[in-house]
């Protein structure tokens, strides 16, 4: 009998266990992608500034700059899933880069401080969403993990938690934009 | 490694010549060292042998012995190298300093502050700690300072005696960090992964009480090597950067002996751990060895390095 007592205590113990290190990980990735939400804002946030700014010397790039106006404005809009929010965070860090790279050509657009200031900026925001997207696809893997392995998995199943995407732009990717691609998205 | 052979030619041009002056008085001081310990030596055991009564004797009176005579042979060997070491350190090692980068001041006697050593949050705290060889500078605008550490902690025995041991023996170099930050970020040697294998390792990094939250991160190399520890995950990811990361491989690979690397008070601390007091002139081997010569060097090279093999000198992201 108390046999019986233990083994059920200890098996109860365990699928708490279990289920509580799901959703800590789930949980987890939603707080990581929260921060990775606030800095793409801030991102999106100077993104006018810099198209007002380079707008008169840039007359060859309005196709790109066109561009990355309208895609700030789908990915400011709030109602958008996280995985949509994915796939625009990286076409603008595409074209940033690609109007970063033609800012080499005005040599009175590098010279601006006000272009040399937004530059600064970005590139810190940069490297502070570069941290948050490594952390959020640890997170994402650490999540990926749980619900695919024994025995987590048959938990899993039964909470309906389903595999999420991780951000797969690369470090290269990103320096080396191919523009030529840029427009066929 | 132009810098290496820069100093190469100095130490032949300039300090070699010295060098064999030193090598003169070391052989003098060694044979003054050996000389009293063998006649202390001699008169202990005469002592012992013929005035000590035969019912004393016992092999408490031997230790005893063996311990006054350990604890003498260390004052003496201490009292004769004193002004030896304080004179190699002057004209040797400073003159060094000096020709490496003329940005850096050499102090034989400060070192690092027990402060610092606490901040960087590397160790536990100390019960005792010392250090000498402190050499301050700013290399491409950016202020290192690094000298040579030895920090002890308390323990008792199994007799209850009171006993030291050395939670940390080598360099220790600070430097201001070229980002901006604000919580700690602890990177260790991978030493639970590699003494207890992946599984258990993993798990008991995880659960280390006395470390912050375990950041895994995404390089499969310094995953290997390193285990890092931080109160803020996406900060540590900003601070360690991919190219950081490989760098701070480089870097240990360069010291070949195992690194502590913390980011605290936009500061970073390196402690690399050669388990003995640098820049210190020999007493029982030659002073003209030049592997003695290059580890002074290399020693030297890689803590000023540091700041151009980790791009320190690169404020791209500051403003300021």
């Amino acid at each position: 009998m108390s046999i019986t007592l233990i083994t059920l205590v200890v098996i109860i113990l365990i699928l708490v266990y279990l289920y509580n290190s799901l959703i800590s990980k789930k949980n987890q990735v939603e707080n990581i992608f929260g921060t990775v939400d606030v800095q793409l804002k801030k991102r999106y946030g100077l993104v006018p500034n810099l198209v007002a700014s380079v707008n008169r010397y840039m007359q060859h790039e309005r196709e790109l700059l066109e561009k990355i106006t309208s895609l700030r404005a789908k990915a400011i809009n709030p109602n958008i899933s996280s995985d949509e929010k994915i796939r625009l965070d990286s076409q603008i860090s595409s074209a940033l880069g690609s109007i970063m790279v033609s800012i080499e050509d005005y040599p009175e657009l590098k010279a601006n401080e006000n272009i040399l200031n937004l530059q600064l900026t970005l590139n810190e925001l940069e490297s502070q969403i570069s941290a948050s997207r490594r952390a959020y696809n640890q997170a994402v893997t650490d999540y990926n993990n749980a619900i695919e392995m024994i025995p987590t998995n048959i938990m899993a199943k039964g909470m309906n938690y389903k595999r999420k995407e991780v951000f797969s732009i690369d470090e290269n990717s990103r320096e080396n934009v191919d523009v030529s691609n840029l427009f066929n998205n | 490694m132009e810098k290496i052979e820069e100093l190469n030619t100095f130490y032949e041009d300039k300090l070699y010549s010295i060098l064999e002056e030193f090598e003169e008085k070391r052989k003098k001081i060694r044979f003054k060292i050996l000389f009293i310990i063998f006649i202390v030596l001699w008169n202990l055991v005469t002592i012992y042998l013929f005035f000590i009564p035969e019912s004393v004797k016992s092999s408490e009176i031997i230790t005893f012995f063996i311990a006054a005579f350990a604890v003498f042979c260390t004052f003496i060997y201490k009292y004769l190298k004193k002004d030896y070491v304080k004179e190699f350190k002057q004209e040797i090692i400073k003159p060094l300093v000096d020709k490496l980068d003329e940005n850096l001041t050499y102090s034989a006697n400060l070192h690092i502050s027990k402060s610092i050593f606490n901040r960087s949050m590397l160790f536990r705290f100390p019960d005792r700690f010392s250090g000498n060889d402190l050499i301050v500078g700013r290399i491409d605008d950016v202020n290192l300072e690094f000298s040579d550490i030895h920090a002890q902690k308390k323990y008792k025995d199994n007799k209850g005696r009171t006993k030291y041991s050395t939670i940390f023996q080598g360099l220790f170099i600070v430097a201001k960090f070229n980002k901006t930050f604000y919580g700690s970020t602890v990177v260790l040697p991978d030493l639970a992964q590699s003494s207890f294998g992946n599984l258990i390792g993993s798990w008991l990094q995880e659960n280390n009480p006395n470390r912050e939250e375990l950041i895994k991160l995404d390089n499969v190399e310094f995953e290997k090597e390193f285990v890092v520890y931080s109160n803020d995950q996406i900060e540590a990811r900003y601070i360690l950067t991919p190219s950081l990361m490989e760098k701070i491989l480089n870097f240990q690979q360069n010291a070949s002996q195992d690194i502590y690397i913390s980011f605290i008070q936009e500061h970073i601390h390196i402690a690399i751990d050669y388990k003995k007091d640098l820049f210190e002139p020999t007493v029982f081997s030659s002073l003209l060895n030049k592997e003695l010569f290059d580890e002074y060097i290399n020693s030297l090279i890689l803590a000023v390095g540091i700041v151009k093999e980790l791009n320190l000198n690169q404020k791209i992201w500051k403003s300021f």
